[in-house]
């Protein structure tokens, strides 16, 4: 993937913050310091991998109340199993799993099922776009914003499969393959053909409506 | 369409600018964040965990038409179980084998709210929680805690 040299200068005006970079290969051993009371390792696991759990429950369309109490129960969950994790090394695949069963049970549970519905979910790009927008002064970061705008609104009406994969996968920093796997419960093997057959498809509707 | 190296070059940038909107539409908020960072005080060694081993939201045939049914819940840890009952009006439970202790209702890393078993090993009702909650059993020197589970 091309993300560090990313050709663009457009964003740099945008309250843009990335999670922290964690390299895979050290959570194991944060995850070892965290157990041995260690709390700027926890913090470090947090910050690395809490996206990454972000967007796994924002791909499962919950209600705003739902998605923050799965977030939350799903961390709670971690720190109470943090010294009994048979492979720390893959502590985000962990979490990523366990947001998923969340998820799905919110989904099973008939009390809730009114609320998924939930309208603001479908005024967010408008509603959350307003905050930025008053430090968007010159012209061309209001074609920017709404450029932006409207790419979210493509990937939000893409067929729900392809909303889904793309929602994990744009977490930041980028979750790895067998972390998508464990969020979506598909095989390692299928998600980059996938990825590139969903993108494409975003792109088309894009240029569909003009938008690129 | 264009060749295969410029599409995975195009589908990359794409990616990549969707992760931006991503950031900026969709953040991960703060504070959420900073409940995760505090949930390190949950990390407990001295206590055992009682799995769940029974969800009626996962593991009973759902009732047609039925709204408020009450989620049953079954932890388990070695020879000690946990019935929970959670409905609208509030939760309660049994230890088994009944045996008399402390129980205490967690609602997260700073929120406790303590009740006792009786001798039949029957605590609350209290009031249900309101988010992710476990319970803490104390019985002699024993303490078990229940997987973080929301109600």
């Amino acid at each position: 993937m091309t993300t560090g040299a990313f050709p663009s200068t457009a964003y740099d005006d945008w309250p843009y913050t990335r999670g922290v970079t964690v390299e895979r290969r050290e959570v194991g051993a944060l995850v070892r310091s965290a157990v041995d009371g260690d709390a700027a390792a926890w913090k470090s696991i947090v910050e690395g991998l809490g996206p990454l759990v972000w967007s796994v429950v924002r791909s499962h369309r919950l209600s705003d109340a739902d998605a923050h109490e799965v977030y939350q129960t799903v961390w709670f969950r971690f720190a109470q199993h943090l010294g009994r994790l048979r492979e720390p090394d893959k502590a985000g695949s962990w979490l990523a799993s366990t947001a998923r069963h969340e998820c799905l049970k919110v989904h099973r549970d008939a009390r809730r099922l009114m609320l998924t519905d939930d309208p603001q979910l479908l005024d967010r790009v408008s509603e959350d776009g307003a905050p930025e927008q008053s430090l968007l002064e010159a012209e061309e970061a209001a074609a920017q914003s709404e450029r932006v705008r409207r790419l979210w609104q493509e990937f939000e009406e893409l067929g729900e499969r392809c909303r889904q994969l793309l929602r994990v996968l744009i977490a930041s920093p980028p979750p790895s393959y067998q972390e998508v796997s464990a969020a979506l419960d598909i095989a390692v093997g299928s998600i980059g053909p996938l990825r590139q057959r969903c993108l494409r498809r975003l792109r088309a509707r894009l240029e569909e409506r003009g938008a690129t | 369409m264009s060749d295969g190296l410029n599409d995975d070059f195009d589908t990359d940038l794409l990616e990549e600018e969707l992760r931006q909107a991503a950031a900026v539409l969709d953040p991960l908020p703060p504070a959420l964040l900073q409940l995760a960072v505090e949930a390190y005080a949950l990390h407990d060694l001295d206590a055992r965990v009682a799995e769940l081993t029974f969800d009626s939201l996962v593991d009973a045939i759902p009732v047609r038409g039925a709204t408020d049914v009450p989620r049953m819940l079954t932890f388990t840890a070695g020879e000690v179980t946990l019935d929970v009952e959670v409905t609208a009006e509030g939760l309660l439970g049994q230890v088994l084998p009944p045996r008399p202790g402390r129980v205490e209702v967690l609602g997260g890393p700073l929120q406790a709210v303590s009740l006792t078993a009786d001798d039949l090993g029957r605590f609350g009702p209290t009031e249900p929680p309101a988010g992710p909650f476990a319970l803490r059993l104390y019985t002699g020197a024993d303490v078990v805690v229940t997987e973080w589970l929301r109600a």
